[in-house]
């Protein structure tokens, strides 16, 4: 089965420019793509390899390089592998194109992530919210986007202090660890 | 002096006693007979099918579910609501006939369990309706969730469980928290105030600033029109 | 109930209107919506509206531990929460490089093959209520409720055990158990005619079911099916064989099929399913006392725990389809990024909006339950 898959790869790699092919298993791929490559790749893989079924589209923010990388899971139901597509594209404006046309699973993917980083892709069929259709922050998802902060704002929660609590605080028991001191991993660095 | 004042003073009850035993059994009746609202709004809810059918059978303490909120007496909260729901709970909430009775299942209602850093979910339930009861486990078991509820009719039998009525005697605490959630224009079609008026339920906390501001938003409520689809079609005789 | 002075008598006359079904409504699974536009009782468009049960679960796992997310996956799909434990410590596995120990891998079967049993008994206690078969559904809470007593005796909870964590399982079986498993397998097999007679052959359940929500298999494969709802088209796909992870590959069970795709198939191929999966547990229960050994790979300490840099996506049979985890680590001590692809994402939002078109108003009820669709996992 490997064997097929290495060879429709190999193909793959003479027609397009730019692509990076690593084999982390008999059943994954990993390919780095440029982005406007990628529409190419997923036709290629979808008409002649057998990749009809997208499982997922992926969304990493890596705010530090200012990009998003999107990551495209096509699975094909013949050679039995899945090929994971990394493309990465600039975090301002956040444009893509969509892969609607290729697979329809791909619409209700980029809705989410719509909603969830704000990315626009183009020619998707419905960019209307569906889980936020109620919000007016910004896209939660983002990695700047401080939820601990927001919800301080906006929301209280109650602090659970009965008073056995406090008598046996009161009389040196009870252990009481501030949240920093908690988290012990990052005391460490 | 001050002992004296704290000696207790047992108002005479005044007017007909065969009232009072009427209201007795009126509470007794209603405590037996309790029909939940079917609303799932979280995940301790997979814990209310095996609670109501055979094994742990909640039928036989008279408890049943009920479809439509009219009817019903009990809205079950059964987890963490996120602010989507909130609005639709509390929509509901408005919707029931008195009396009422809200019982939030899970910790998550409490204050918030463990999704207090999420975005997404209001914490306390009680800042935005009032509360009888808690059932508190991540999730509870079908064995909690009945005694929560036995302990429920016990206090409707004894007439301690008159939460409802908070609702419109503070209904402007209730609605400022709601506000701060939802904006400044949340309004619901249940107008509380004039049914205040209406049960005689007026209380200090009725009115307030976040009333008058409602009255500034506030639309006239109006029948909803009746929307029409492009290609009419003539009637089939 | 004078006509004459009724409302709508002074509209042109029409007879279409939109309507809100859902999210308290009792024809719907769980907390979720959806705006119809009808005609009649004829479905023109449907438009899917979740988000009431979101709660953010990849911003929360973003900002949680390793080891702390173990507590938070199960509850991101509720019938039906162990896949999700299994996918999530895979991921973490397969980022630090551990070697699950063969004991709990097989341990792990164990789980998932009860939860699958218990997650299809209520899919069709569900299923059954759209019809109006009360009996069906007390009688499927019932006997899952057998199976939950058994996982609260090898893992102390009963919906979320939180079995499973990164390098194997946290506990050893308790002495007897596999006596009582088989019992309650016996016991659910001998109940399987019953259920027969009470719901698969009714003819209340038959005549409802065959023909409604019909798709064919060039169509489930255009929309993304996974799961039982796919093989419920004619296609045998199933990952636990086409790409087994544990110890799938060294057991033998079937992959049923049903070539009619509509909801009467698909409630077939799960009660199929039940069946391979007592077999599976059978042959587990076989196996299982010749199989020594530690019950977990050693792991740093959980509290300061940085998992390597890197990305991985795993894949794993659910009871509902094909559930998927996305997870990026840059090295720290929190996940980067994780990303949940439940079957339901597929299944209640893009082919429940196709399928419902044109059906009877009273046929999504049934599409939905016969899709077992589960919309805190789309919300998520
Ligand atoms: S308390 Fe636990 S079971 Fe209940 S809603 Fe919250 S997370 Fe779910």
């Amino acid at each position: 089965m490997s064997q097929q898959v290495a060879h429709w790869l190999d193909n793959l790699l003479k027609e397009i420019e730019g692509i990076e092919v690593r084999r982390k298993s008999s059943r994954r791929v990993r390919v780095d793509v440029p982005a406007d490559a990628l529409p190419a790749l997923l036709e290629l893989l979808q008409g002649r390899a057998g990749y009809i079924h997208l499982s997922a589209i992926s969304c990493v923010d890596w705010i530090d390089d200012d990009e998003f990388e999107l990551v495209y899971h096509v699975w094909s139901y013949e050679s039995h592998s899945l090929v994971s597509a990394h493309i990465r594209i600039a975090r301002e404006p956040g444009v893509y194109l969509s892969v609607y046309d290729l697979y329809q699973p791909a619409a209700f993917f980029e809705r989410d992530i719509h909603e969830m980083y704000g990315i626009h892709f183009e020619g998707s069929p419905n960019m209307e919210k569906f889980i936020l259709t109620e919000w007016d922050g910004p896209p939660p998802m983002r990695k700047e986007f401080d939820s601990e902060a927001y919800i301080n704002e906006h929301l209280s929660w109650q602090e659970y202090n009965p008073e056995w609590l406090q008598e046996l605080v009161a009389e040196g028991g009870g252990v009481i660890i501030p949240p920093e001191e908690q988290r012990f991993s990052q005391k460490k660095k | 002096m001050s002992r004296l004042q704290k000696i207790p003073v047992v108002e005479e009850k005044k007017g007909n006693p065969l009232a009072r035993v009427f209201d007795d059994l009126v509470r007794f009746c209603r405590s037996r007979s309790l029909f939940i609202l079917h609303y799932c709004t979280g995940c301790g809810a997979i814990e209310l099918p095996p609670a109501m059918t055979s094994r742990f059978d909640m039928e036989r303490l008279g408890i049943q579910p009920m479809v439509s909120p009219r009817q019903a007496d009990i809205l079950l909260i059964t987890g963490y609501v996120s602010i989507k729901t909130l609005k639709r709970v509390i929509l509901t909430y408005e919707q029931m006939g008195s009396p009422k009775y809200v019982v939030g299942i899970c910790s998550c209602t409490v204050n918030g369990g463990m999704y207090w850093q999420s975005y997404a979910t209001a914490k306390k339930l009680d800042e935005y309706m009032p509360v009888d009861l808690y059932i508190a486990g991540c999730m509870p078991r079908p064995e909690a969730v009945i005694s929560g509820l036995q302990k429920l009719m016990d206090r409707i039998n004894s007439g301690e469980a008159d939460s409802w009525q908070d609702y419109y005697r503070n209904y402007d605490y209730y609605l400022g928290n709601q506000q701060k959630l939802f904006g400044e224009d949340w309004q619901t079609p249940t107008d509380i105030i004039t049914e205040a008026k209406h049960y005689e339920l007026m209380g200090e906390g009725t009115l307030g600033q976040h009333t008058r501001l409602l009255e500034q938003h506030q639309k006239p409520l109006e029948a909803l029109e009746m929307r029409l689809g492009h290609n009419i079609k003539e009637p089939v005789e | 109930m004078r006509p004459e002075n009724y409302e709508a008598q002074r509209q042109p006359p029409s007879n279409e209107y939109e309507l809100n079904f859902g999210p308290n409504h009792p024809g719907i699974e769980g907390n979720y919506a959806l705006k119809v536009k009808l005609h009649g009782d004829i479905v023109l468009e449907a438009k899917a509206d979740g988000g009431y049960l979101h709660r953010g679960f990849e911003k929360l796992m973003e900002q949680r531990l390793w080891i702390q997310n173990i507590a938070l996956v199960p509850r991101i799909c509720v019938p039906d929460p162990s896949p999700m434990e299994l996918c999530y410590s895979m991921a973490v596995e397969e980022l630090c490089g551990l070697k699950v120990p063969q004991r709990a891998q097989w341990l792990r079967v164990m789980q998932l093959e009860l939860s699958r049993i218990a997650a299809h008994l209520f899919t069709f206690g569900g299923h059954a209520a759209t019809t109006g078969m009360y009996s069906t559904m007390y009688w499927g809470v019932a006997d899952r409720d057998l199976l939950l007593d058994l996982f609260e005796e090898f893992t102390g909870g009963r919906v979320y055990s939180i079995y499973n964590i990164p390098g194997g399982v946290r506990r050893e079986l308790p002495e007897g158990f596999l006596q009582r498993l088989t019992e309650t397998l016996d016991y659910i097999e001998s109940r399987l005619p019953d259920y027969d007679n009470l719901f698969f052959k009714n003819q209340v359940f038959v005549k409802r079911a065959k023909g409604t929500g019909v798709m064919s298999r060039e169509q489930a494969l255009e929309w993304g099916v996974t799961g039982p709802n796919l093989r419920a088209t004619g296609l045998a796909f199933d990952v636990r064989r086409d790409d087994p992870y544990l110890v799938y590959d060294q057991l033998a069970f079937d992959i049923p099929v049903e070539e009619s795709g509509d909801a009467w198939a698909r409630t077939l191929v799960r009660r199929q399913e039940l069946m391979e999966s007592i077999r599976i547990l059978r042959q587990v229960v076989e196996i299982l006392p010749d199989i020594h050994g530690p019950i977990r790979a050693p792991i740093p300490n959980p509290l300061a725990w940085n998992v390597p840099a890197g990305e991985t996506y795993t894949r794993v049979e659910s009871s509902k389809g094909e559930l998927c985890y996305y997870v990026v680590s840059n090295g720290g001590p929190k996940p980067y990024r994780v990303h949940v692809r439940g079957p339901s994402s597929m299944h209640a939002v893009q082919v429940l909006e196709k399928m419902s078109v044109g059906s009877r108003i009273e046929d999504i009820a049934q599409t939905m339950f016969s899709l077992d669709a589960c919309p805190p996992e789309v919300d998520r």
